[in-house]
């Protein structure tokens, strides 16, 4: 069988996909990590391996680790959103 | 009774544009979704049961419901600027839990999670207005393992025999879909021809046969959301879909359907 493109997460990601589920959907959490993502990070135990990745945006990184692909994805959106640096046009 | 069945694309783009997505594509998705709310005025539901999958939004990884019903008295959310809120429609959400449980569904209830935007978006464009209460059914599309379709469609077999029987008048709106694969490296490559193809299945009343996919075919074409279409088609039977749109951009397949019961 091919490789799933959603898989079971692996437990040892908990932290990690904690921590993008805290991005996605904690505002203040968010606002943490605008202003101190090293300490944001250290609030959920990310190793330094998950901070690199998640710092440097690095999906397939993420995903390597057991990050879930579409928490990756929304809690990037997410953040940009909160920076600013993508417009959007709301209806 | 049932009395209507739609089911309508959510996809965030729709409702906050980045300057990537197509300003005319999302306006025609928009129509669709008016064309819905002007069917909704004309079928004067006294609830909308919205099945969708959640956006690990209500539930995370301390808990992962296959089935789940919400039963609070309201639900609400938020989304980027947007907050939300809907009242629940509770004898209709307590009947569906009961009876559901009673018919062998094994299901989780809350009241009180987030409502994820996959009920939101839908409901922003379309619900009538004066606005009538929502019963937010959830689905798990996201986290693996999910339920099959086969149970899915069994479910909507359930719920289409449930709302039948009761005194309200209550829309099925199955939000989700089409093919996408967000967060992974297939995100610009959706399948628009899988699509087409389930389209041409569900126009000529054949939805019941897609309860016979098998959860990696759904995965493979990305169409994992598509399990609250499936459920919805249990509850519609050999109905035939008449589809508002098909709108591909250039990462999701944007469908809005209605089934005319």
């Amino acid at each position: 069988m091919n490789e799933m493109h959603y898989r079971f997460p692996p437990a040892s990601a908990y932290p990690l996909n904690r921590c993008l589920f805290a991005l996605k959907s904690d505002d203040a959490f968010r606002a943490r990590f605008l202003a101190d993502a090293k300490a944001a990070m250290a609030e959920h135990g990310l190793d330094a391996g998950s901070q690199a990745a998640l710092l440097a945006s690095d999906r397939d990184a993420l995903v390597a680790r057991g990050a879930h692909p579409y928490l990756v994805f929304m809690a990037d959106l997410r953040v940009r959103m909160a920076r600013g640096t993508a417009t959007f046009e709301y209806f | 009774m049932l009395v209507g069945a739609f089911a309508c694309a959510h996809t965030p783009q729709l409702i906050a544009r980045p300057e990537t997505e197509d300003r005319e594509l999302v306006l025609r998705v928009h129509a669709a979704f008016a064309r819905v709310r002007r069917r909704l005025a004309m079928l004067r539901p006294d609830a909308i049961a919205v099945v969708a999958g959640d956006h690990v939004e209500a539930f995370f990884l301390d808990a992962v419901p296959a089935l789940a019903v919400y039963a609070g008295a309201e639900a609400a959310g938020t989304f980027g600027p947007y907050e939300y809120r809907f009242p629940v429609h509770e004898p209709l959400a307590r009947a569906v839990v009961e009876q559901g449980i009673e018919r062998g569904f094994d299901l989780l209830y809350t009241q009180h999670a987030r409502l994820d935007y996959a009920f939101f978006v839908p409901l922003h464009f379309t619900m009538p207005a004066p606005a009538v209460p929502i019963v937010p059914l959830h689905v798990n599309v996201y986290l693996p393992p999910q339920p099959t379709p086969r149970r899915c469609h069994a479910w909507g077999q359930a719920l289409g025999a449930i709302l039948g029987a009761r005194p309200e008048r209550v829309v099925l709106m199955a939000s989700g879909g089409m093919s996408h694969y967000p967060g992974t490296d297939r995100y610009a490559s959706p399948d628009f021809d899988w699509d087409r193809r389930i389209l041409d299945t569900l126009r000529d009343g054949r939805g019941a046969e897609l309860a016979a996919l098998t959860g990696e075919e759904l995965d493979k074409a990305g169409n994992v959301e598509l399990r609250t279409w499936i459920t919805v088609l249990g509850a519609v039977g050999a109905a035939k879909a008449e589809v508002y749109c098909y709108e591909p951009s250039w990462h999701h397949g944007n469908a809005v359907v209605e089934w005319a019961l």
